[in-house]
């Protein structure tokens, strides 16, 4: 058990100290690396606890997907201006020596996660009722008892991306797109002509 | 599992049917107009599906998280029809402010899908999903006319807020299932014998949840902005749809989980409805645009629904439902008038722009002073027998302070109703409207006109159907 206290502390120390970063830290894009931290830390806690499935889905949807789409954003609004005087570094390449420590940090804990897995079963063995993992007893409510709502949501996230569709799609005036079929289909006499050029006058293109 | 799905057939048809029309819309250059006319059929067949399903007994499907029951296919049936008339109504107004896309029938169709959803849930997920896929696309609704900028504002306006009040109702729902280890509404009111606290705390933030989705006092704030800023056509659908999806969601949470906790929610239903009622009828004298004073109106008579919900009786259930089947005619009555205030592709939409309408259109000027005048609540019309239903079921429980309070907020209310109508009849002529109007909105006109009129002939059509709720 003083091994599993130990981890706890560990993981519980990163996951406070970076959320207090995320918040204190002046440039965006490091506020984002610590974001991940932060993420990365909360899902080794619910592992930890025996609650993979929800570690895993925390690691997949807000590491995976929220928090990169958040770094994008931010790269791509040029917001991270301000210049963070604690790590001393040439003009552009600022977000590295975080990036360095905070996957670093991350690396050690993916290795201490998967080393503390074996302290698992010890702590869960009073809790767990019967030998099937979490996401097998969620698989088997899901498509069964919760069919509908599987549906339902389903039907959510519809809506949501005819939404994401009406609100931003406008077809604009003027655009010049690529058309395979008039591309194949275009023959030599549509594209070249010869034409008897005299000198000292030259040919005008595109009339 | 296959005997269930006869119950919901309904709702799997409304969700094939949506699905079909996007493939339509997607594949069929130009296919408004047929996306727009096969919505309209998909309706009316939802109807005799409705009917069809069984509803002398209360069924419960879905391992109980599903109910149906008189009151859910009610509330659908009226959902449907307010739906094709919304549809009907605002076909032309699409068309001349040009956001007649194919998406905008196929977002309504979803949005009755998830309220369809509400109404008969049994359970706290259930009840969850159906509520966001309701508000999910009525975001998107709100904000569909996106160039306009009160329009894109009052889509975001509404998100944020309605977010927020989706975070309270999600903070309540997880407390009662800590304190009742169930999401079940039956289970719920049988587990929480001993450790009721806990079960008022997360009560309280449901019923702020579902006092936000009705726009009721303190949690109206969203409602005027949203109702301006939106398209007409979705300020109806705003002001009818979501708010009777929502009150059933309160007689199914009021009757079924905190069923035993009466004392606790009598007094929170009771000052909101006080609220309501006061402040709406307050609020909307200084009014100068006709959308932001229905958004007051609608505040007001949600008071008056949720008076007759706060007596616990039947009787009260009772005049709580017809009281919103009589708002949502009037409502509709009402719109349909305001879309024909068309001048030169431009609509008018402020009340200044209504001065001297009888000396042109004294047809429409004769509609809308029945219209006001029943929701004013000035008998024999409808909206006098929506108000006397509530009052009689308020004072049956001699609760003589709301009923007092809801009597003087009606006549305060009746200022304003009123003032409209002296501006159309005594004021000066400020010229003519179009009178071309596509036979869809000229019909829901007439029909509902004539319904608020000939309604206390025979009263109880509607009686009839309602006295078959049986909750309590």
């Amino acid at each position: 058990m003083i091994a599993h206290a130990f981890f706890f502390y560990f993981f519980s120390f990163i996951a406070v100290v970076s959320a207090i970063m995320v918040t204190v830290s002046k440039n965006t894009v490091h506020s984002v690396f610590f974001l991940i931290l932060d993420f990365i830390s909360i899902s080794s806690l619910f592992i930890m606890i025996g609650a993979e499935f929800i570690g895993m889905i925390m690691l997949i949807v807000y590491v995976g997907a929220v928090a990169v789409l958040f770094l994008f954003v931010v790269m791509m609004l040029n917001v991270a201006k301000q210049k963070n005087t604690w790590f001393k570094s040439s003009t552009n390449s600022a977000h590295i020596p975080i990036g360095i420590l905070v996957s670093i940090i991350i690396f050690f804990e993916v290795i201490i996660v998967i080393g503390g897995w074996k302290y698992k079963p010890e702590l869960t063995k009073q809790i767990v009722i019967s030998d099937i993992t979490n996401t097998h007893s969620i698989g088997n409510v899901l498509y069964t008892d919760y069919i509908h709502l599987f549906q339902l949501s389903g039907m959510v996230l519809l809506v949501a991306m005819i939404g994401a569709i009406v609100l931003t799609f406008r077809k604009r005036e003027g655009l010049k797109r690529q058309s395979y079929f008039k591309q194949i289909s275009r023959e030599r006499n549509e594209g070249v002509s010869i034409l008897n050029v005299k000198s000292n006058q030259g040919v005008k293109i595109d009339d | 599992m296959m005997s269930e799905i006869y119950y919901v057939i309904p709702e799997i048809f409304l969700s094939l049917s949506l699905m079909f029309l996007l493939l339509i819309g997607v594949f069929k250059k130009n296919g408004s107009t047929i996306v727009h006319n096969l919505s309209l059929l998909i309706l009316i067949i939802e109807i005799p599906l409705i009917l069809n399903v069984p509803s002398s007994s209360e069924y419960l499907i879905f391992n109980e998280s599903y109910k149906i029951d008189y009151l859910s296919n009610f509330i659908k049936i009226l959902i449907v029809i307010s739906t094709l008339f919304v549809l009907l109504t605002s076909s032309e107004y699409l068309k001349s402010i040009k956001i007649f896309n194919i998406e905008y029938p196929i977002l309504i169709l979803s949005s009755i899908l998830g309220m369809m959803v509400m109404v008969s849930s049994n359970d706290l997920i259930v009840f969850y999903i159906g509520l966001e896929l309701q508000s999910l696309a009525l975001y998107v609704l709100a904000s569909f006319n996106r160039d306009n900028i009160l329009s894109s504002e009052s889509g975001l306006k509404y998100f944020v807020l309605s977010a927020l009040s989706s975070g309270l109702l999600l903070y309540g729902c997880s407390l009662i299932y800590g304190f009742s280890s169930s999401t079940n509404f039956l289970q719920i009111s049988y587990n929480y014998n001993e450790s009721t606290q806990g079960i008022i705390f997360g009560m309280v933030f449901i019923l702020v949840g579902l006092a936000f989705k009705i726009s009721a006092v303190p949690f109206h704030m969203w409602a005027p902005d949203v109702y301006q800023g939106s398209p007409t056509s979705v300020t109806l659908f705003f002001a009818i749809l979501p708010k009777i999806a929502a009150l059933t969601a309160f007689i199914r949470f009021l009757y079924t989980p905190f069923v035993n906790l009466i004392d606790q929610w009598q007094t929170i239903i009771i000052f909101l409805s006080i609220a309501s009622m006061l402040f709406g009828a307050v609020a909307a004298i200084g009014q100068k645009n006709l959308k932001r004073l229905i958004a007051y109106s609608s505040i007001s008579h949600m008071g008056y629904a949720l008076a007759g919900l706060s007596t616990g009786t039947n009787q009260g259930i009772q005049s709580s439902v017809s009281y919103i089947s009589i708002y949502l005619i009037m409502n509709l009555a009402f719109f349909s008038s305001i879309f024909m205030l068309k001048k030169d592709q431009r609509y008018y939409e402020s009340i200044d722009d209504l001065s001297g309408l009888s000396k042109n259109h004294p047809i429409l000027s004769l509609s809308l002073l029945i219209v006001l005048f029943s929701l004013a609540g000035i008998p024999p019309l409808a909206g006098f027998f929506a108000k006397f239903y509530v009052f009689m079921a308020v004072i049956e429980q001699s609760m003589f302070f709301l009923a007092i309070i809801g009597l003087l907020s009606t006549v305060i209310a009746a200022f304003y109703y009123l003032r409209i109508i002296k501006i159309i009849y005594f004021d000066k002529d400020i010229g003519k409207y179009d009178t071309d109007h596509n036979i869809g909105l000229k019909i829901s006109l007439i029909f509902t006109t004539i319904l608020i009129l000939i309604y206390f002939v025979y009263p109880s059509s509607l009686i009839y159907f309602v006295s078959k709720i049986n909750l309590v």
